[in-house]
């Protein structure tokens, strides 16, 4: 574990409002994701925070826990008010350290908005020997940017 | 009376003890995925049971809605929890003031790693030019194997189980058990504790992989192209190197390093050939000698390695010449390596030269002579270039055709008096295709056209099937 939620929010979020928010999907958008991102949406609960700032909103941000190799991580994305990834913090790793790519790694997705090609191998590039780790990173971001789009709006938020 | 009655009660406690109990301890033992479906059944039942008491009206059931939708939050919570573990709890902990027990259960998710890959190959070598004094560039496996059973051959090259612990979040193990040729040789090919710090500072102990090129330490089938280690990667930096030792890694801003204390090469093992036969691998390893092994590498722009390393120390593990001399045998391999990717390109290039000391008394103590020195310098480099046809296409599927050109000497130099072997000059051009299908799964098939000075390169085609899990 790298730090606690609380950390995480304060660190993307210094000096912010922050709501817990639960959303209990219903099964037609939970296909929906599915077709926005490519990715699996193995769970209709999701929570998130909503951030605002002297009322004027400063983004969301998602915990998605998915797995790696044969054990879990937990990253933190955060989304924009314009809907493009801002931060990402990796929560816990359970796998090797040696799975984890660098910090710079994760600021290619800083931007970045849910389109074709927010990819590995397109606008996203791989690392070498995190391949698994790089693969369930961006099908994670691709995930919480179509969650976001289905229940906040791309443009929110 | 009253005696048996308290006897009564106390035969009954346990019992009754075991059945208050038994709810709690069934709860731990479930797996957190079940719990999480138990928790998301709740919150279902709740919802059913709002929309009722909604679309019924009823002034009365205010406060029992409420409860209800207070209770849907805890639930939501709870699974939150659960998702995200302990980093979850931490956040209890600090805000509500829980004591380390509260959280106890979310502070259990110690890990147990299991993971594996495998590669299966078909070999084809070109027995026409594989006369001479064994002079073919034989791959790292076909190495042993080949010169028994010789020509084609097929092979589970290896099996390899990873397991891993983590004993919390400052220490781990990690270990590889390696199973070569279908069980014909067992190896473990590291196995270490790491005491985790800081990002910038950790120590790591037992026996190492050496942090040398881009494959002793990532050699996974899916990692690198070719069914064949680059045979550069195999002589002189000699794949897969392990030995027993400590140190010190961590990453500050773009740079990662590791540096290492280790037992030595043993030089008893040298040939014309290059370094190979001087791994010990932790196998009641001699350690007479130790060296000095560290690498440090650039990642600060995605898709860019750019570093190098340097392994130094003497090799002589109290070997003495004739006239009781002792033998240091100063062994120094440094390299340098590049990679980048950019979309479906993959470049990759290695360059290393490795120098010896002492090497004529070490070839006189060897009973070496004429071209069969031992190279005072080795050196060479590699450049290797693919391009993944169905990059961004198709999630994890990949087609990557590939080219790679080696160039190494095994003999760069001999001492006076010692004459240089052709068949250790050598030119490596491999031409093949990486499918996968998945990524955790590849075919790889290519050609290896293999030349040396001699003429007596053996030519190579490849069929590999690998996995990785």
């Amino acid at each position: 574990m790298f730090l606690t939620v609380d950390e995480a929010l304060k660190l993307a979020f210094p000096g912010c409002e922050v709501a817990r928010r639960a959303a209990f999907l219903k099964p037609e958008q939970v296909q929906r994701a599915r077709e926005l991102s490519g990715a699996e949406v193995p769970s209709a609960l999701v929570n998130y925070y909503v951030a605002s700032r002297g009322g004027q909103p400063a983004g969301t941000a998602w915990f998605d826990t998915h797995r790696v190799r044969t054990l879990p991580e937990t990253l933190m994305i955060v989304v924009d008010p314009q809907g493009r990834v801002g931060r990402i913090e990796v929560i816990s790793f359970r796998e090797p350290e040696d799975y984890l790519p660098r910090g710079a790694w994760y600021e290619q997705f800083r931007g970045k908005a849910l389109d074709p090609g927010l990819q590995l191998k397109r606008d996203i590039r791989p690392v070498t020997g995190a391949t698994l780790t790089a693969r369930a990173t961006t099908d994670a971001v691709r995930r919480v940017l179509a969650l976001h789009q289905i229940l906040i709006g791309a443009g929110k938020p | 009376m009253a005696f048996s009655c308290r006897r009564f009660w106390t035969a009954l406690l346990p019992v009754v003890l075991a059945l208050a109990l038994a709810p709690a301890a069934f709860a731990q033992s479930s797996s957190t995925d079940e719990r999480v479906r138990d928790l998301e059944q709740q919150v279902e039942q709740l919802k059913a049971e709002i929309a009722a008491m909604k679309s019924g009206g009823g002034n009365a059931e205010a406060d029992r809605l409420a409860e209800l939708e207070r209770r849907l939050e805890v639930l939501a919570v709870e699974i939150e929890k659960l998702k995200i573990g302990e980093a979850a709890a931490a956040a209890d902990q600090s805000e509500q003031g829980f004591g380390p027990a509260a959280s106890k259960i979310y502070r259990t998710e110690r890990g147990l790693s299991v993971g594996g890959y495998g590669e299966v190959i078909y070999q084809q070598i070109d027995e026409g030019e594989e006369e001479g004094e064994g002079a073919a560039a034989k791959s790292e496996e076909g190495e042993e194997e080949e010169e028994e059973e010789g020509g084609d051959h097929f092979d589970l090259r290896r099996a390899v189980i990873y397991v891993g612990y983590k004993f919390n979040d400052r220490i781990l193990f990690n270990s590889e058990v390696e199973f070569e040729h279908a069980g014909e040789e067992v190896e473990v090919e590291f196995a270490y504790l790491d005491f985790l710090w800081r990002p910038q500072l950790n120590f790591r102990a037992g026996l190492l992989l050496m942090p040398v090129g881009f494959l002793n330490e990532l050699h996974e089938p899916t990692v690198f192209l070719g069914a064949n280690r680059p045979d550069l990667e195999q002589r002189i930096l000699p794949t897969t190197w392990e030995e027993g030792g400590f140190g010190l890694f961590g990453a500050a801003g773009p740079f990662t390093y590791r540096t290492y204390i280790v037992n030595g090469l043993d030089a008893e093992g040298f040939t014309d050939d290059g370094l190979r036969g001087g791994r010990q691998g932790g196998s009641e390893a001699k350690a007479e000698d130790l060296a000095w092994v560290g690498r440090l590498d650039y990642t600060g722009l995605p898709g860019l390695l750019a570093g190098g390393s340097v392994y130094t120390g003497k090799s002589g593990q109290g070997l003495e010449t004739a006239s009781g001399r002792q033998l240091g045998v100063r062994t120094t391999i440094a390299e340098g390596h590049l990679e980048w990717r950019w979309r479906g390109l993959e470049f990759r290039t290695l360059g290393v030269r490795a120098e010896l000391d002492d090497v004529a008394e070490l070839n006189e103590v060897l009973g070496l002579a004429g071209d069969e020195s031992i190279g005072e310098k080795l050196k060479g480099f590699y450049l290797q270039l693919g391009y993944d046809l169905l990059a961004g296409r198709a999630a994890g599927k990949a087609l990557i055709p590939f080219a790679r050109w080696e160039s190494f000497n095994t003999q760069d130099a001999v001492p006076a008096g010692f004459s240089v072997n052709p068949d250790t000059d050598f030119e490596i051009l491999t031409l093949g295709v990486s499918y996968k299908p998945i990524e955790q799964l590849v075919l790889k098939v290519d050609y290896q056209n293999v030349d040396n000075e001699a003429g007596t390169g053996a030519d190579r085609f490849n069929v590999l099937l690998g996995y990785v899990f």
